[in-house]
């Protein structure tokens, strides 16, 4: 089986989708399925990655949450597949997906989960599954934290429900969890580090505030 | 003021709008945007205004001087264009980093104190019952996250039927 795994964060690297995708290849890895990783970060794609998207039996896709929805570079690239997929004859290509937010709870990313739905019927391809992780922006900082404890227990049960769904290839009910840390914990952390991020710019704290 | 974000060819806009809109900043797409970056940089770097200097890096500042926001947009798999939702992308400097609880989930605390009415007016031949639902759950969204009132959402096949709808406009 040949799995894609494609991050759609536009970030270059220490995206929060590509440690969640990161994670998730050890556990696909196996029985002789090949698994490819695919960056989508500009919003168009290549004719050779769309050809090579065309014969993946499986696509993963890992994307932060923007405004409520899809990226717009990863959305470009959405319809351009769509009307790529939706001319050609092609075989039978399951697809899950795996969205995170910067906002405590998971259950923030349903509407993307259902917009890849959505996306998915207009380019004739299988629903495979969506999962929504909230408190994401904290995952490229738990990179030393092994998968399915403390904070990271919710992703590991999510990624392993997900690896299974994706190895037999089934469908499966969406899943909305968050990091396993107290939702307080996670408003103070956050806000300690814009508060650090704002004076390493050479700013002031209440600079956060400015308006125009 | 009004501030109207549409992903309309020239040809559609004049032909809905042959008039000027009073009291509207008209955002249209010249070709010349780019994506966000996701670097917070509208938060970190240049408070209020986002890093990427082209003609759509100060969408915060305009939401902050608007009492309505009017979309017009294709709809896509039950959200805006790949355009629209651009410079939606490229607004978050209206709003602060910090949380706050709002409905008992977590959202951004206010940069502004303005008040913002939504109209949205999705447009595509071929929209399903479901991308509808999507859509509709989906301006109830974002005006949590922006802190504004949805006023409407309403949808069309054609730009001839957008015509019938913004008649008042």
């Amino acid at each position: 089986m040949v799995i894609a795994l494609i991050n759609g964060s536009p970030k270059g690297r220490g995206s929060a989708s590509n440690c969640i995708l990161q994670e998730l290849k050890p556990l696909l890895a196996q029985d002789g399925n090949r698994v490819l990783e695919y960056h989508f970060r500009n919003p168009a794609l290549s004719p050779t990655e769309m050809e090579e998207i065309r014969d993946c039996d499986v696509l993963i896709f890992a994307f932060p949450l923007y405004v409520d929805g899809i990226p717009s570079h990863l959305l470009s690239c959405l319809v351009q597949l769509e009307r790529y997929l939706a001319a050609i004859p092609k075989k039978e290509i399951m697809v899950y997906s795996i969205v995170n937010c910067g906002f405590y709870e998971g259950e923030h990313n349903e509407l993307a989960v259902e917009m890849l739905k959505n996306w998915c019927i207009k380019a004739g391809l299988t629903w495979g599954q969506g999962i929504g992780i909230g408190a994401g922006g904290m995952l490229p900082m738990l990179q030393n934290v092994p998968i399915g404890h403390g904070p990271k227990k919710n992703l590991g049960k999510g990624l392993a429900q997900l690896a299974h769904n994706v190895l037999e290839r089934t469908s499966g009910e969406s899943l909305f969890f968050t990091a396993n840390l107290p939702r307080i914990v996670y408003k103070l952390a956050a806000e300690i580090g814009w508060r650090r991020s704002i004076k390493a710019n050479g700013l002031k704290r209440q600079d956060l505030s400015l308006r125009k | 003021m009004r501030v109207f974000i549409h992903d309309l060819e020239t040809k559609d806009f004049l032909a809905l709008f042959p008039k000027p809109l009073d009291k509207t900043l008209t955002i249209s797409d010249n070709g010349t945007i780019h994506h966000c970056l996701g670097c917070f940089g509208c938060w970190i770097k240049t408070p209020g205004e986002c890093v990427i200097r082209d003609e759509y890096g100060n969408m915060g500042e305009h939401l902050s001087r608007c009492s309505q926001l009017l979309i017009m947009s294709q709809c896509c798999y039950g959200g805006f264009s790949p355009f629209v939702k651009n410079v939606l992308d490229r607004s978050i400097s209206y709003i602060h980093p910090d949380f706050q609880i709002r409905n008992g989930r977590m959202h951004h605390q206010r940069r502004y104190s303005n008040e913002i009415d939504l109209k949205v007016w999705f447009y595509g031949e071929n929209i399903t019952e479901k991308e509808k639902q999507t859509a509709q759950r989906l301006v109830q969204a974002n005006a949590i996250n922006l802190d504004c009132h949805v006023y409407s959402v309403s949808f069309a096949h054609s730009i001839v039927e957008l015509e019938e709808k913004v008649l008042w406009l």
